[in-house]
């Protein structure tokens, strides 16, 4: 069976402590109840969370939909965004866990990485040197989400060309940009088979898309 | 009366009371005092109590917070889980009962300590969990705590079956099978529309023909499966199927197989370099044109419908098959991603007939619509020949059957993969699904095409699968 491998890269600094972690939550938990209703996604998604703030935190490891289960996820009331530390480790994951296609072996589906920030990185050097390192990773989409007034839509640009903005990191925002996500996983499901690259659904009012 | 001597000093040095020396006999007096006894004695009770209270309060609430994970499970699906009383160290809770089950196709076995059942309704079930520990009152209201199991929709549940367009021009039926006599042997076959296509209404895009040719004696089977990327690839497989048999009725005759015939007998007598040469030079005579004839009969329908060949992408296999007083020859042709098996009379061996065009990413295949594939310097290999006493099963599948049955290209060349396929076929499945290949077995068809609903996650693919036996 071919997996469609998806990684998250969440934010979890100082300024996420408080009503956005809660929103954050909850935008998760609904976005997953929405893939498990899903038949494309329930044969085949496989989902992995990771949180950055001082530490990288995998918070859980790639695992299948149908056995998904998603810890409530907290973050310290203070500290830096190591934006820079939690894409290096996406890249080892990604280099050991997702399997590539032989005579002997099914390759995967070509992985999704989802960035989540609502600051800019405090390890920049760091950052800017491993952005080269996960375009040469062969991922469907990277799709950078830069929330609140505080986040820096043009550093996450370098990472990739999908960049979107949400006003704020409240409940309501967050809903709306995790139902998104799950319309983007869903297509990658579908269109990928004939090796095209993924096309991105258009995002709801509430999410700007950064040119 | 040393206890309540000792009790009432502590609790006298506590508040900062001194007992002068000159008090020792009235203290004495005053702790013998049969009010004071009972009064310390009630004291003490009361605190044992409390402590005691106090134990259990945080022992519940422990047990309250404690995070407890269960497996998820989903509707239809066998589901056990153990909530291991030791492991969670349990072992103090004297009453315990579940609650919140009713309706969900769930029970707990008390002693066994397990959730089991088949799950009958999707969701995160809040489960109660009811329970008592040892040292709470046997009249207490029980404890609750409650335990989130995430049950999976049934994903047979959540693909849909929409009907394809009727008063399409390229309607095809979504479902064919169909069984008759191939030769001296029998053929059975099955072309299902996959549900990932059943999910949005759109059409089945496998293809297959087969025809005993003239009076020849030789008999062919095609297989085409539609590019899902091509628009009108359903037109395409069929237009491919029935111009090799159109081709074959045409250009076979008796007169210009007569001499081919008379090669095989001297190359069953004795092959050597020239009767091998001058077979290989037939089949890749005949054969190529009739895959030509294919491509050129679809570019013709695509320049009449005014649209792109690219439209009609279709892979195409085919086999030719005669009977001969010394065994069968059987020529076969193939482009794309679906093989051709011999099974011989023991079940011993496996032959692949064909080579499988796969690209470096799902999807990535070739086509008889594409007009480089015939001056490829690979094209002279496409064409397989072989003589045989007989055998058990000729099988020609779509990528619908390989990928879920094979996995992978290197599984069709192991004969333990092609008894196991066999095996499921006939019964060794989690449906109890079973086709019988006897002779004169009528339901044949009909239980291939119910076979053929299996199961399989990530594999939604059309399906084709025809079988000589």
């Amino acid at each position: 069976m071919r997996r469609l491998p998806v990684y998250f890269l969440l934010d979890t600094s100082g300024s996420m402590y408080g009503e956005p972690i809660q929103a954050l939550n909850n935008a998760l938990s609904g976005m997953i109840n929405t893939l498990r209703s899903d038949a494309q996604a329930l044969d085949s998604l496989w989902i992995s969370i990771i949180t950055f703030d001082r530490e990288v935190k995998e918070i859980v490891p790639l695992t299948e939909l149908v056995n998904f289960q998603l810890p409530e996820i907290i973050c310290p009331q203070s500290g830096p965004t190591n934006t820079g530390a939690g894409l290096d480790f996406v890249i080892q994951k990604v280099k050991t866990e997702v399997i590539k296609g032989s005579s002997t072996q099914k390759g995967d589906w070509k992985p999704l990485l989802f960035v989540f920030t609502d600051g800019k990185p405090s390890d920049i050097q760091f950052y800017r040197q491993k952005i080269q390192e996960i375009k040469n990773l062969s991922f469907g989409a990277v799709v950078g989400c830069a929330a609140g007034h505080m986040a820096n839509d043009d550093i996450l640009k370098e990472l990739t060309d999908n960049v979107v903005h949400l006003d704020s990191a409240d409940s309501a925002t967050l809903k709306q940009f995790f139902k998104w996500v799950s319309e983007t996983i869903e297509q990658g499901n579908k269109s990928q088979g004939t090796g095209e690259s993924v096309t991105l659904p258009p995002p709801p009012s509430e999410i700007t898309v950064v040119i | 009366m040393e206890e309540t001597k000792r009790y009432l000093k502590a609790f006298l040095t506590q508040n900062k009371i001194e007992i002068p020396s000159g008090k020792l006999s009235l203290f004495d007096e005053f702790i013998a005092n049969e009010n004071n006894v009972n009064s310390v004695k009630i004291i003490q009770e009361n605190q044992r109590m409390i402590m005691e209270n106090w134990k259990l309060k945080t022992r519940i609430d422990d047990i309250m917070i404690q995070a407890v994970s269960i497996p998820n499970g989903t509707v239809n699906k066998k589901y056990e889980a153990k909530l291991d009383f030791t492991k969670l160290n349990w072992q103090d809770i004297v009453a315990f009962e579940i609650k919140g089950l009713e309706n969900t196709g769930l029970q707990f076995d008390a002693k066994e300590e397990t959730l089991s059942g088949t799950p009958e309704i999707s969701g995160d079930l809040k489960i109660k969990i009811l329970f008592r520990i040892e040292g709470e009152p046997e009249d207490a209201a029980l404890n609750e705590k409650t335990l989130t199991l995430i049950i999976n929709p049934d994903p047979k549940s959540l693909w849909k079956n929409l009907e394809s367009d009727k008063n399409d021009p390229f309607y095809k039926e979504d479902n064919v099978a169909v069984s008759g006599k191939f030769l001296d042997k029998n053929i059975v076959v099955a072309s299902k529309r996959g549900r990932s296509h059943a999910n949005t209404g759109a059409f089945r895009e496998d293809d297959f023909a087969f025809k005993n040719i003239n009076q020849t004696g030789w008999s062919l089977l095609a297989v085409s499966d539609g590019a899902g990327s091509a628009r009108l690839s359903r037109k395409g497989s069929k237009i491919a199927c029935d111009a090799v048999i159109q081709y074959f009725e045409e250009n076979f005759t008796e007169e210009s197989l007569k001499e081919f015939d008379e090669t095989l007998l001297l190359h069953h007598k004795q092959s050597d370099e020239s009767s091998s040469k001058k077979i290989s030079h037939f089949v890749y005579n005949s054969l190529s044109k009739a895959a030509h004839f294919a491509n050129k009969q679809i570019e013709e329908f695509a320049i009449k419908s005014e649209t792109e060949l690219a439209n009609f992408h279709a892979t195409l296999i085919f086999a030719l098959v005669k009977k001969y007083d010394f065994g069968y020859a059987l020529l076969t042709f193939g482009v794309g991603d679906c093989p051709i098996g011999l099974l011989n009379k023991e079940l011993t061996e496996i032959k692949l007939m064909n080579w499988l065009d796969v690209g470096d990413f799902g999807g990535g295949t070739r086509f008889i619509t594409m007009p480089e594939i015939f001056q490829s310097d690979k094209f002279s290999t496409r064409f397989g020949f072989k003589l045989v006493d007989d055998f058990s099963y000729l099988v020609l599948m779509t990528d619908g059957i390989y990928d879920p049955k094979f996995v992978v290209e290197a599984n069709l060349e192991k004969i333990e993969k092609w008894n196991e396929f066999f095996g499921d076929l006939q019964g060794n499945n989690e449906d109890g699904h079973k086709v019988d290949f006897s002779t004169g077995n009528t339901e044949v068809a009909n239980q291939l095409s119910t076979w053929m609903d299996f199961w399989s996650p990530g594999n939604h693919d059309d399906r084709t699968l025809a079988i000589i036996y």
